[in-house]
């Protein structure tokens, strides 16, 4: 078995990324920016191609879904705009300046296609025509919400909030069926509420629900443990979870399921902290695991031959600033990593890379190192 | 030691009801808010929505056209027509231990003395009015205490009475197995031997002993201050039922019984991390309260005699590090006030497009000391401490007062 390995040149986009996805033809890769824009790259050659970006957001692209017709594509932003388009051609399919009132977090397409759900900070779950943007129903659930996922019968919805409880709706009654605490989830320290569930996924079977996030130690620097929980869909109960050993590397922030079993998943903490991992739920450790930093968001290629994984460059933080210089801003080089054959059965460490800043890359620093 | 400026006088038992109103009326308050750690004026007095370290949130419109703050302030969007914000701050600290202390000291010229902290000096400089109670309360998390550090060269005196949880001082009301006779003369003897002590020693640190205890004795006349099921339900669901909330109700009884200062802290603002959802949590936390006692201070008229100020030791960086956090930043930051003396409904100072530098003249914290001075009738060019003989200024010489925000 080999370790994925690093592939080709990063793409350096001038700004910070929230949501990295490739679309489902896999010709073109989207990522939601902080700059309020979508940006694209044509993936079809050697090198990923830059692609005209779409606007018309506000504030960050808080998120972004394919639909699996290969032409439509929705995004959202933290204004509580949410857009369809046809991302072949670039245009607007329809648009909803104000799906939510402020920040939408997170957006699931239903397993048929015909509706996209939204959740946001306004405590709202809303669902929307996917052709044509009209609203089809709403539920609040009245707390700040960060995810969503649906189970793949298309019956219910799965909603995660911040403090760690996960809601499951009914779609047919529009009631909320049963809420499952996963309270490892949230801490309340001071003031502040800290963590919530941020990602949740379904496995194949639909059997396992899996949510991630992090266990707060504290808030303000927020020190966290990132935290993948698998729960058993039929009983509720809390399965197999994976916390990582050290309280600096955040939170789990983009998870996918690779089709071989294993969860692909990134994480970020304190500045220069985060990593891309491969975990096999039920096994202690990762099976794959190396140091990338502050890592936002990781999607598998359609084909599985690669990832790519949003990260951030190196010299991230600091407090004031150098007079006389030009004030810095942050940005999210994308790396892409060649898949090895099923990487079950081997075990990697991380490596005790530095990652460096600016175009020019050490690659052999971020290569995921073999145990022996 | 002493100083020209307001005396207080002591009501007595002498006073009709107009009287004792007139005096009211005189009264000079502070409140002082502190955001330990750092509020970020970006998600708060000062946004940039949608520009390059504007971050996610939006702005909106408040009760004074044309000013617009935080989405996450939407109460103090309403109350500010009772505000004043400065938007100009610059400072010279961006770590968390030295900066607190230069900013509540407000930072002026070195002549190897400690200077009060800002609730310390309006003790002694107005005094402790009529309340009979401590001229300086600061109402915090966690323990408390007598914080005698706090008064820097005015002596021990005129330190803070700390309210941990905004409690009383622990052990505060007299045993019920000791009878008010027994505690009298134990108080006696305990005064003598005060005195003795006293002799041979610098006499502010005796002052500060014998003061604490005539400070418990106060409180234990007032400790139905301290019983909070005696508060309307609805106000209690005004200010919210988190430390802040309730704090900020404490301090609102504090200063409608007449204390002089009163300090309230709320900790863990230093969002380095997970920044946005830090603050989509914290601010509304603050937001709520914090209107919810500018409305009451107007609507019983005391905004005409307290002068609110909501400050931290500095802000929060532009940059948006890796962490999805802000760092510190003292570079062009901003506080907000109200009240005694502050024009009603204005922002004073501009960041430019980027908020990364002020545009224009930057304001230190000597500057900000001289306008709530100035606000308070405290004129700093013709006040001075004496400090045993040596004479100096309440703030820093070579600033001047926020003119803007003096009404």
């Amino acid at each position: 078995m080999k370790p994925p390995v690093l592939r080709g040149k990063p793409i350096v986009p001038p700004s910070q990324i929230s949501r990295i996805r490739f679309s489902p033809c896999g010709k073109q890769l989207a990522a939601a920016s902080h700059d309020a824009t979508i940006k694209r790259w044509d993936v079809t050659g050697t090198e990923p191609k830059e692609l005209p970006s779409f606007s018309g957001h506000n504030g960050y692209v808080a998120s972004l879904a394919f639909h699996p017709d290969k032409q439509r594509l929705f995004t959202c932003d933290t204004w509580g705009r949410l857009t369809g388009w046809n991302y072949l051609n670039g245009k607007v399919i329809w648009d909803v300046p104000t799906a939510h009132d402020g920040w939408l977090r997170a957006i699931a397409l239903s397993p048929s296609g015909d509706t996209v759900a939204t959740c946001g900070r306004d405590g709202f779950v809303r669902f929307w025509n996917a052709t044509t943007g009209k609203k089809a129903g709403e539920i609040s659930l009245g707390v700040d919400l960060f995810a969503m996922a649906y189970h793949p019968e298309g019956k219910s919805l799965v909603v995660g909030d911040l403090f760690g409880n996960i809601c499951e709706i009914a779609l047919a009654k529009n009631t909320v069926e049963r809420t499952i605490p996963v309270k490892a989830f949230h801490l309340l320290d001071r003031i502040q509420d800290v963590g919530g569930v941020r990602g949740l996924l379904f496995d194949a079977k639909a059997e396992t629900l899996f949510a991630s996030g992090a266990q707060p130690k504290s808030g303000g620097f927020v020190q966290a443990f990132p935290l993948m929980q698998a729960i058993d869909w039929k009983t509720s109960k809390p399965g197999a979870s994976w916390k990582a050993p050290t309280d600096n590397e955040g939170f789990i922030h983009d998870v996918g399921l690779h089709p071989d079993g294993y969860l692909y998943a990134v994480t970020s903490g304190q500045p220069g902290n985060g990593s891309l991992l491969f975990w096999k739920p039920g096994e202690a450790q990762p099976l794959f695991r190396t140091n990338i930093p502050n890592c936002h968001s990781v999607d598998l290629h359609p084909d599985g031959k690669y990832l790519a994984v949003a990260c951030t460059n190196a010299n991230s933080s600091g407090n004031g600033r150098a007079k006389g210089k030009e004030y810095p801003s942050n940005y999210s080089p994308i790396l892409f990593w060649n898949m090895g054959s099923n990487p079950a059965g081997a075990r990697f460490s991380w490596s005790k890379s530095r990652f460096r800043s600016g175009v020019e890359w050490d690659w052999s620093l971020t290569r995921g190192v073999r145990l022996a | 030691m002493f100083l020209g400026g307001s005396g207080a006088m002591a009501l007595g038992g002498l006073t009709t009801p107009a009287f004792a109103e007139q005096l009211r009326k005189e009264r000079k308050q502070v409140l002082f808010v502190w955001l330990d750690g750092g509020m970020s004026q970006l998600e708060s007095w000062d946004p940039k929505p949608n520009t390059p370290f504007g971050g996610p949130f939006r702005s909106i419109a408040t009760s004074v056209p044309g000013i617009h703050i935080s989405e996450l302030l939407p109460n103090c969007a309403r109350a500010m027509k009772h505000l004043a914000i400065v938007r100009n701050i610059s400072t010279q600290d961006n770590s968390h231990s030295a900066g607190v202390e230069r900013i509540q000291r407000g930072d002026p010229k070195n002549r190897g003395v400690v200077y009060p902290y800002f609730g310390s000096a309006v003790a002694k400089l107005v005094g402790p009015g009529d309340s009979g109670l401590p001229p300086y309360v600061w109402v915090k998390p966690m323990s408390g205490g007598f914080m005698y550090k706090d008064a820097g060269f005015l002596g021990p005196k005129y330190g803070a009475l700390a309210l941990g949880d905004g409690k009383p001082p622990e052990n505060l009301l007299r045993p019920t197995d000791v009878t008010s006779d027994d505690d009298r003369e134990r108080n006696e003897l305990r005064k003598l031997a005060d005195s003795r002590y006293a002799a041979n020693r610098r006499p502010d640190t005796t002052e500060a002993n014998s003061y604490a205890f005539e400070m418990a004795a106060q409180l234990q006349k007032r400790i139905e201050l301290f019983d909070v099921s005696k508060l309307p339900a609805k106000d209690k669901e005004r200010y919210g039922s988190h430390d802040l909330g309730r704090h900020l109700l404490l301090a609102r009884r504090l200063l409608e019984e007449g204390v002089t200062f009163v300090k309230v802290t709320s900790y863990g603002w230093d969002t380095h991390g997970d920044h946005f959802n830090g603050a989509a949590n914290l601010h509304p936390k603050f937001d709520k309260p914090f209107a919810a006692i500018i409305e009451d201070l107007a609507e019983r008229s005391m905004l005409d005699n307290v002068l609110v100020i909501a400050i931290a030791e500095f802000g929060r960086t532009p940059r948006i590090n890796g962490h999805l956090g802000r760092d510190h930043w003292p570079e062009a930051w901003s506080a907000c006030m109200a009240g005694r003396g502050i024009k009603r409904g204005v922002v004073a100072g501009k960041t430019n497009a980027n908020g990364t530098e002020v545009a224009g003249e930057p304001v230190d914290i000597g500057g900000l000391f001289h306008t709530w001075y100035e606000a308070l009738g405290i004129h700093g060019d013709k006040v001075r401490y004496h400090n045993n003989g040596q004479p100096l200024p309440i703030a820093h010489e070579d600033m001047h007062a926020v003119k803007e925000v003096l009404a």
